[in-house]
């Protein structure tokens, strides 16, 4: 007779995947981060960007769905703030304000933490926007008509920064962190040819991945957590996205032995029913 | 070292309760669900409320009177809840449906089908350009676009002499989409361990300082 493998509880299965996130965390097994070109590209535009240069980070989605672009985001405003670049967050979406938020807190680059950015100076977060399309083209259109206030209430002449940047035509560049990436292309690349970079969850990466084709030199996307890792390693830190490739790396193989398992179960069962 | 951040103990006891469902459903699991949703619900109100009372300041203080139009267009909006004047709050969704309309359908035919076309034309010379792997890439991308969009234009299609062959593009189409949907769901599935590690990376890293 056939061995017969025991029944695995669904509880057991998730204790298992559990244990193997918190170990590949706590003690991470150093995986090489092959480096690729979308990634380095993104970088390279960055570094090339003229001292005092205004990026808007902006878009819609939900904080849940967007917080894997974190880890490529994060280790995006150490470098944006090291080279000395000024960054003003669009909100588009209500959870988006909440998302600046975290990343410019985790990125610990205000002067607060003992990092060279000073609000109001070096970067501003605006407002939530309601009207998605026509909120965004009304901000490229005409900032100050589009919104009055900072997200602190703070009227924007009153913020060094604002009073540099009035239309598209002071934005160099454009960072989509969230999953209305389409909307940015259209507008701000499409329409009036400002160049896109998008730090792409990975379940995005392969609907929007044309738009690179349709933009070349224009349009630049990461991919996932592997994407952040990658920009990490540019950056010189090991934060989220390492620690996620990390954990890919054992899950696979947890997988792989899952896989094998229930594929081993099946067929005992299957020759214990021919029997 | 452990956090003694209180906002980080609250969002790990959240963490921490929503991972109980795990184990099957349960009282702590409910608590983080429905602070979540409170949370999350109360959040938008304020957040809607502070918005509509900084937009239309500039309308009280005299400064740009024609934002009576979104007012009014907005308070219409809400009749929508009142059955029998229901009808009222479809003046507001024309207009907004107009206006996103008018707004989006240049940008969207201009990118997503003038700049996809665009896009499968130029790489198509790109087919003999080494290296190998991007030869592959590319002479996949330029075969499978245009059958994809054949299965989709041709879902329908009246019986002709050239049925037989559009039938076979139609299934090579349909395998096409399959691959993509499984491509699609990996990719989905490797966004959600993302986001558990993220939160236990939150967990360990924040608030148990390891």
């Amino acid at each position: 007779m056939a061995m017969r493998i025991p029944e695995l509880k669904s509880q057991y299965i998730w204790a298992i995947l559990l244990a193997i996130f918190t170990v590949a965390i706590i003690h991470p097994i150093e995986i090489p981060i092959p480096m690729s070109k979308a990634t380095l590209d993104v970088y390279n535009m960055i570094e090339n960007l003229p001292e005092g240069s205004i990026v808007a980070v902006g878009g819609a989605y939900v904080f849940a769905f967007d917080l894997e672009s974190s880890a490529s985001m994060i280790a995006c405003l150490k470098q944006m703030a090291r080279n000395h670049l000024r960054v003003v967050f669009v909100p588009l979406s209500v959870e988006a304000v909440q998302m600046h938020k975290y990343c410019i807190d985790m990125a610990r680059v205000d002067e607060k933490y003992g990092g060279p950015w000073k609000y109001g100076r070096d970067y501003v977060q605006l407002p939530y926007m309601p009207g998605m399309d026509a909120a965004l083209v009304a901000f490229l259109t005409d900032v100050h008509s589009a919104v009055a206030t900072d997200v602190y209430g703070t009227p924007l002449d009153e913020l060094p920064l604002m009073r540099d940047l009035h239309s598209y035509k002071d934005i160099s560049l454009w960072i989509c962190i969230h999953w209305a990436f389409p909307m940015i292309v259209r507008y701000v690349t499409s329409e009036r040819g400002i160049p896109s970079v998008y730090f792409a969850q990975a379940a995005a990466y392969a609907s929007y991945a044309p738009y690179m084709a349709m933009y070349p030199g224009k349009v630049f996307m990461t991919l996932g957590f592997l994407g952040g890792a990658q920009y990490e390693k540019l950056v010189g830190i090991k934060g989220l996205g390492y620690a996620a490739m990390n954990a890919y790396s054992f899950l696979v193989i947890a997988f792989v032995i899952f896989v094998i398992l229930g594929n081993i179960t099946m067929l005992t069962r299957l020759g214990e029913e021919e029997e | 070292m452990i956090s003694t951040d209180p906002w980080i103990w609250l969002s790990a006891l959240l963490t921490i309760c929503s991972y109980s469902l795990l184990y099957g459903d349960n009282p702590l699991f409910r608590i983080g669900v429905y602070t979540y949703a409170g949370t999350v619900i109360g959040h938008s109100v304020v957040t809607g409320y502070f918005t509509l009372k900084s937009r239309f300041l500039p309308l009280f203080t005299g400064q740009k009177p024609i934002l009576i139009i979104p007012l009014i267009l907005g308070i219409m909006s809400l009749f929508v809840a009142w059955r029998k004047y229901a009808w009222v709050a479809s003046f507001p969704i024309a207009v907004m449906i107009g206006v996103g309309t008018g707004i989006s359908m240049r940008a969207l035919m201009m990118t997503d089908i003038i700049g996809n076309v665009k896009a499968v034309i130029s790489e198509a010379a790109l087919i003999f350009t080494p290296p190998l792997t991007d030869q592959i890439g590319y002479l996949i991308k330029v075969i499978f676009t245009p059958i994809a969009v054949f299965y989709l234009l041709f879902t329908v299609f009246v019986r002709s002499p050239a049925s037989k062959p559009a039938e076979y593009l139609r299934t090579i189409g349909k395998y096409i989409f399959l691959i993509y949907f499984g491509l699609s769901v990996g990719s989905a599935i490797m966004q959600l361990s993302g986001l558990a590690v993220s939160s236990l990376y939150r967990l360990i890293k924040l608030w148990l300082g390891l």
